[in-house]
């Protein structure tokens, strides 16, 4: 009996990352990424300043804000204020944050991190604490400019769309993660993190809408993480599949980059 | 204890073999030197030694810590300074020496190690913006912001002009005098001649030999002296080499080169003054880690090597009248 709680002990501590790390360091370091990361224009550019930009201009076209039948009598903005709210999440998950790691591989900076007493997952979970936080406050502009400022209407369900926007944004991260363990270049990390990026779009109907896809890829769109949050949010799906999905990617996904990470 | 053992370390990449049999020992407060040309396997070694590579085989031990297993202690008590590691471009001097602070349970004060390194006036400029001698200056501040026992320096005055390296070798001395054990790499001998205490030199992956930079020069089979000079005519230098004091004689253009014991000086320029040859220029330098290293680390049938182990072997014109061609 002790035996074997000792042996899935050690097992479960094999299976997680080692995340030691003092208080301190993990402050500093979310504070120094996030320096970083404002000092990188385009990144910024992108992530945040784009999709807010992008609720305004729509909430300036007049016939976006006019009930259509074709959309269920919801208007044009209604059904693009959670669609730019994630874009964000998108973008910085899947573009900003395999990127930024790479690119610190490619020059050096995490070969030098690996002599210092920071663990993996310290700085990866540093990385997404930065991104997370900017991706969650670009979401929050587009919903409150979109709302307050073009009058959409909020969702049914706000929780459950809070809840598969959190845990869609987590597991669009833990993608992100994964290529940001092992891409060894910027260039490598982009040829991995934009065609990541189109498979979610297509899934989301972003290309084509869900409706006209044959049945077989609209099983398969549950199971891409953008997919499942734009089914969850569409009020017909299975929200609980969807939700069990998006966590399932969220811890597999960290967990995985935490053990694979590559130094150099 | 020692503060750093390596014993029969061995490491390959594929097919090749970086580091084939390399075993030391560094003494605490030793700057203890790694010699050898390049691709002898020494950054493979301060690798392992850093637990930045798992060995294939052999054991290394940093102040009794295994670089493996306890990577988190290790990190704690050795400070690094490596090849080919930068920080982000747009970092600021001073943000970087307190990210890395951060990380150690006592670290430095940030504020002394700024005026210590001579980085205090670019304590807010980016890493990016930085000239190779101040990069240099906060790759070693950084080495030391953990309070280490034990710091590794990989090539650290590698691309420095000659100005920047004599700055470094103080900042080497400055580590030590603070009861630091260096390890340090290197390919330049004048650098081990002056700060280190004892010296490895590795070759194709082995150790050839260790000893104080001193005992090095001494035992190596070029150990004596060595004369330069330009005659004021003719030497018969047939004559001069059948000197018994005299090793080797070379002509490089207008000047020749004689090694020999250390009788040589004196044997020579009586030779010289019975012909009434004017010794112009007259240069002599004892024999030097350079000799020893260049002896201990030339592979016999290495062409390319025979050609850079040549003494003062740049006139490539040069007659050569050497006991092989004689």
């Amino acid at each position: 009996m002790t035996t074997a709680t000792t042996a899935t002990a050690a097992a479960v501590s094999r299976l997680l990352p080692e995340f030691r790390m003092t208080g301190n360091g993990f402050r500093t370091l979310v504070r120094t990424q996030a320096r970083l990361l404002r000092r990188e224009p385009a990144i910024v550019l992108s992530g945040v300043v784009l999709p807010v930009a992008l609720i305004v201009v729509f909430g300036f076209v007049p016939s976006f804000g006019k009930p259509a039948a074709s959309l269920g009598g919801k208007t044009t903005l209604d059904v693009y204020v959670p669609t730019f709210a994630m874009l964000s999440s998108v973008l910085t998950a899947l573009t900003a944050l395999p990127v930024t790691f790479a690119d610190l591989r490619e020059r050096g900076v995490l070969r030098r991190l690996a002599v210092s007493p920071v663990p993996a997952a310290g700085l990866l979970a540093a990385q997404v604490t930065v991104l997370a936080t900017a991706a969650a406050a670009t979401a929050a502009s587009v919903v409150l400019i979109g709302v307050a400022g073009f009058g959409a209407s909020l969702p049914a369900h706000p929780l459950l769309m809070l809840a598969s926007y959190l845990l869609g944004t987590t597991a669009l991260l833990s993608i992100g993660l994964v290529i940001s363990a092992l891409a060894p270049s910027a260039g490598v990390a982009t040829g991995f993190g934009v065609p990541a990026m189109i498979v979610n779009f297509f899934f989301a109907g972003v290309y084509v809408p869900l409706q006209s896809l044959p049945h077989l890829l609209r099983t398969v769109s549950g199971f891409v993480p953008y997919g499942a949050i734009v089914d969850t949010w569409s009020g017909t799906g299975a929200p609980w599949q969807h939700l069990t999905v998006l966590a399932a990617y969220t811890v597999v996904g960290a967990l995985a980059a935490a053990r694979a990470f590559k130094w150099e | 204890m020692a503060a750093i053992e390596v014993r029969s370390l061995k490491k390959t990449y594929g097919e090749t073999t970086a580091v084939a049999d390399v075993s030391f020992d560094v003494g605490e407060g030793e700057i203890f030197g790694i010699l050898g040309p390049n691709g002898a396997g020494k950054t493979t070694t301060v690798e392992c030694v850093s637990g930045l590579r798992t060995p294939d085989s052999g054991a290394v031990r940093v102040l009794g810590l295994d670089p493996g297993r306890d990577r988190e202690e290790l990190r704690q008590v050795l400070g690094v300074q490596l090849q080919e590691s930068r920080l982000p471009a747009k970092i600021q001097v001073r943000e970087a020496l307190e990210l890395y602070a951060s990380f150690y349970r006592e670290p430095a004060d940030i504020d002394s190690l700024l005026t210590q390194w001579d980085l205090a006036d670019k304590a807010k400029a980016r890493f990016g913006k930085l000239s190779g001698g101040q990069k240099q200056r906060l790759a070693v501040a950084l080495a030391v912001v953990g309070n280490p026992r034990v710091v590794v320096l990989d090539e650290l005055t590698t691309g420095l002009d000659p100005h920047a390296r004599r700055i470094a070798w103080e900042m080497v001395e400055q580590v030590r005098a603070d009861g630091v054990t260096v390890l340090l790499v290197t390919h330049f001998m004048e650098e081990a001649e002056r700060l280190c205490d004892r010296v490895a030199i590795i070759d194709a992956g082995r150790v050839v030999a260790v000893d104080t930079p001193a005992g090095l020069a001494a035992r190596g089979p070029a150990a004596g002296q060595r004369m330069r000079f330009r005659p004021s005519e003719p030497v018969d230098e047939a004559a001069l080499l059948a000197l018994p004091e005299v090793r080797s004689v070379e002509r490089h253009g207008a000047y020749l080169d004689v090694t020999g014991d250390s009788e040589v000086i004196g044997a020579v320029t009586a030779y010289l003054a019975r012909r009434q040859i004017i010794a112009a220029e007259l240069r002599v330098e004892q024999s030097s880690l350079d000799d020893a290293f260049i002896a201990l680390t030339s592979h016999p049938g290495d062409a390319a090597h025979a050609a850079h182990a040549a003494p003062v072997g740049h006139a490539a014109p040069a007659a050569h009248v050497t006991e092989e061609s004689r």
